[in-house]
């Protein structure tokens, strides 16, 4: 039997890893090794080749600081062209935050200034300025994109994270929301919706990290990267009970149903 | 103003008497309702010399460390009570402090400031002396970024008077850069001692405050706390005027600094050396700050860890003074912030590495605390409820072993009460 590989791209570890983001990195890492599967991590620091890039199969980009964020976005627009073509062959990848929003067509800052995004995710962030709440707290919300089983009817998943920010996110027509809130802000804590997906690309803002309490994600994204290299796989179950019992107790005090 | 104090008092003694719990701030809050310059014509009025203390982690116990050394040196000190420390607190504080006629009977009044608190505060009146120990990430959903919070503290900080006389720390990059364009009254510590070259998952400031380009490092304490220098701008690590002693009061990397700003203050206030090295050599820690603790007969250490520098800290410390048995307590209530993800910033592949321990978790969040071990590959013991936990832990613990508590915040609280009988707040 092959072994099967795979390489996990983290963009911008040092500039972006602000918020435990790091934990979406161990919990891939993980849940590839506990199944055997030979993992190599990709770390994305301003300066890498494209070719660095392109050998990835799985992306990550986490949340950061304003002043970072502000680094990451002039040295990303030298690789939007490569990233979108990644994006558009399918290769899946998950946008935290500052990653989601800079994915998107604008963000407009509270004095009206629009800072171009990469455009390949069709949706724009308005961030109303310091006088208004930022949306922050425990956020619950229910997905239908995706099932463990690549075979099963699609069922509805509930997804539990943390969400802190002050940019408010607004879908165009060229992506699908990731899921419903059922507790918390969601994008913009009015249109009901939390995150964005386009292709295997999943943009959102919940923190937690998500994860490692959303093992379904995890192995969906795992499942995605590997299914374009070896046709026909399936992951083998792990133990997750442990995941389980993290998620359903904090769903439990939000009241939501798991 | 007067007769703000005897409300104050006579409230302050109802909820003492009433047993209600936390009236910390509820005696401040009447008096500051009552005369919103309360605090300003307290002061104006006496002679206390008043010293601030602020950063992310060490506020208590430095301030502790200065309180013990003035007192040995003779002196009286008013100090804000745990957690008392908003404008509130203040006030509180003065209130208690003073007798009927507006007098404080005290040389000096020790302000602890969290991170939020210190621009307020500094409104309310102008401090003989200002620590600023270090700026870490913590509860990113109640302080936000620490850029902010920099920003922020310069800004307040340039507004004072030269009389003011700062003491920073000169390993901290954002803390340099408050003081950078200080001229006078501004003082040093740091740590000239071997540590590692390589920046390590957590640490907040490596990129440079004042031109954003990266630090580099010469030499790393923890965290981001170092010889720094920034190979674009020039900004580097200011010369320090004090950057070792020959023995510390407590264990810990984290507590030299603790040590170096108290003695560098101390130096600053002209305190005899005497009253400092008696001071250093019978320093009692500070609540939950390695307090070492009697329960059932048997050895417990509680080590506050409440974010990733606090718990990469602890943990290192406890495993130096050979810890065996670890207690973790993982809260996420309002003290403690509400957004558990920073656990995954704690560095514990690398600082437990392949040790075989005995370690076991509980608290509110005991199920995420479990998680990221589990993700770390190191087994714990999961069980619910903290004093079952507490109490399975010391049941087969040895005489001349220590049980180490690694509890946030409001579990440190929760756990004290357990192990000592006592409520504290």
């Amino acid at each position: 039997m092959t072994k099967w590989r795979i390489t996990i791209g983290w963009l911008y570890p040092d500039l972006m890893n602000v918020y435990g983001d790091r934990g979406n990195l161990i919990a891939l890492v993980q849940r590839c090794k506990w199944r055997e599967i030979e993992v190599k991590v990709n770390y994305l620091n301003p300066g890498f080749t494209k070719a660095e890039l392109e050998d990835c199969n799985l992306l990550l980009m986490g949340g950061a600081q304003d002043r970072q964020q502000t680094i990451v976005n002039e040295d990303l627009k030298k690789y939007k062209k490569i990233l979108s073509e990644m994006i558009e062959k399918e290769v899946p990848g998950l946008y935290v935050c500052g990653g989601f929003q800079f994915l998107g067509n604008y963000y407009k800052e509270a004095d009206g200034s629009e800072i171009p995004g990469l455009g390949i995710f069709d949706l724009h962030t308005a961030n109303p300025g310091t006088k208004f709440k930022r949306l922050i707290g425990n956020l619950a919300f229910e997905t239908e994109i995706f099932s463990h089983q690549p075979s099963a009817i699609s069922h509805k998943q509930t997804i539990v994270g943390f969400e802190n920010h002050g940019g408010r996110t607004y879908l165009g027509a060229g992506v699908e929301p990731f899921g419903k809130v059922l507790k918390g802000f969601g994008n913009n804590g009015e249109d009901g919706f939390e995150g964005a997906v386009y292709k295997n690309s999943f943009g959102t803002y919940s923190h937690g990290p998500i994860l490692p309490k959303n093992p379904s994600f995890a192995d969906y994204l795992i499942e995605k990267a590997l299914g374009k290299k070896y046709k026909g796989l399936t992951l083998s179950d792990l133990d997750d009970s442990l995941e389980n019992m993290a998620r359903s107790s904090i769903a439990k005090r939000l009241g939501v149903e798991i | 103003m007067n007769y703000q104090i005897l409300l104050g008092k006579l409230v302050s003694g109802l909820i003492k008497l009433t047993n209600l719990g936390s009236g910390s701030t509820w005696p401040g809050h009447i008096a500051v309702n009552l005369d919103s310059s309360f605090n300003k014509k307290l002061l104006a009025k006496n002679k206390i010399k008043t010293i601030v203390v602020a950063g992310t982690n060490g506020k208590t116990t430095t301030s502790k460390l200065i309180k013990t050394i003035l007192e040995e040196d003779g002196k009286k000190v008013l100090q804000n009570e745990a957690g008392a420390n908003l404008q509130n607190g203040l006030s509180s504080t003065l209130v208690k402090g003073a007798n009927l006629n507006g007098g404080l009977n005290y040389d000096f009044l020790i302000f602890e400031a969290d991170e939020n608190s210190l621009p307020i505060v500094l409104e309310e009146f102008i401090p003989d002396y200002i620590i600023l120990l270090n700026l870490f990430r913590d509860q990113l959903d109640r302080y936000g970024e620490i850029d902010t919070i920099a920003r922020k503290w310069k800004a307040a900080i340039e507004k004072l008077p030269s009389t003011t006389v700062l003491i920073l720390n000169a390993d901290d990059p954002s803390i340099a850069f408050i003081g950078k364009d200080k001229k006078t009254n501004t003082f040093y510590f740091g740590l000239d001692e071997k540590g590692s070259q390589k920046i390590k998952h957590g640490a907040d400031t490596i990129y440079c405050p004042n031109c954003s380009e990266k630090l580099s490092f010469k030499n790393i304490q923890f965290s981001h706390l170092g010889d720094w220098n920034c190979p674009n701008c020039g900004f580097k690590r200011p010369a320090t005027d004090i950057s070792s002693l020959p023995s510390y009061p407590l264990a810990g990397e984290y507590n030299k600094y603790n040590s170096l700003a108290s003695f560098l203050l101390a130096k600053k206030l002209k305190i005899n050396q005497e009253a400092v090295k008696k001071a250093f050599k019978t320093f009692e820690p500070a609540f939950g700050r390695q307090e070492k603790i009697k329960y059932k007969g048997k050895n417990v250490q509680i080590f506050l860890s409440k974010n990733p520098t606090s718990f990469n800290e602890s943990l290192s410390t406890v495993l130096e003074l050979g810890a065996k048995n670890i207690l973790i307590l993982f809260n996420d209530r309002v003290p403690d912030g509400l957004d558990v993800s920073w656990i995954w910033d704690i560095n514990f592949e690398e600082i437990l590495g392949k040790r075989k321990l005995n370690i076991a978790v509980s608290g509110d969040r005991v199920y995420d605390m479990a998680l990221r071990l589990k993700y770390a590959e190191i087994f714990t013991h999961v069980i619910e409820q903290p004093e079952t936990a507490l109490n399975e832990m010391v049941r087969n613990l040895e005489d001349n072993e220590t049980l180490f508590i690694l509890p946030n915040y409001s579990a440190m609280l929760d756990i004290r009460k357990v192990l000592t009988g006592r409520k504290i707040l």
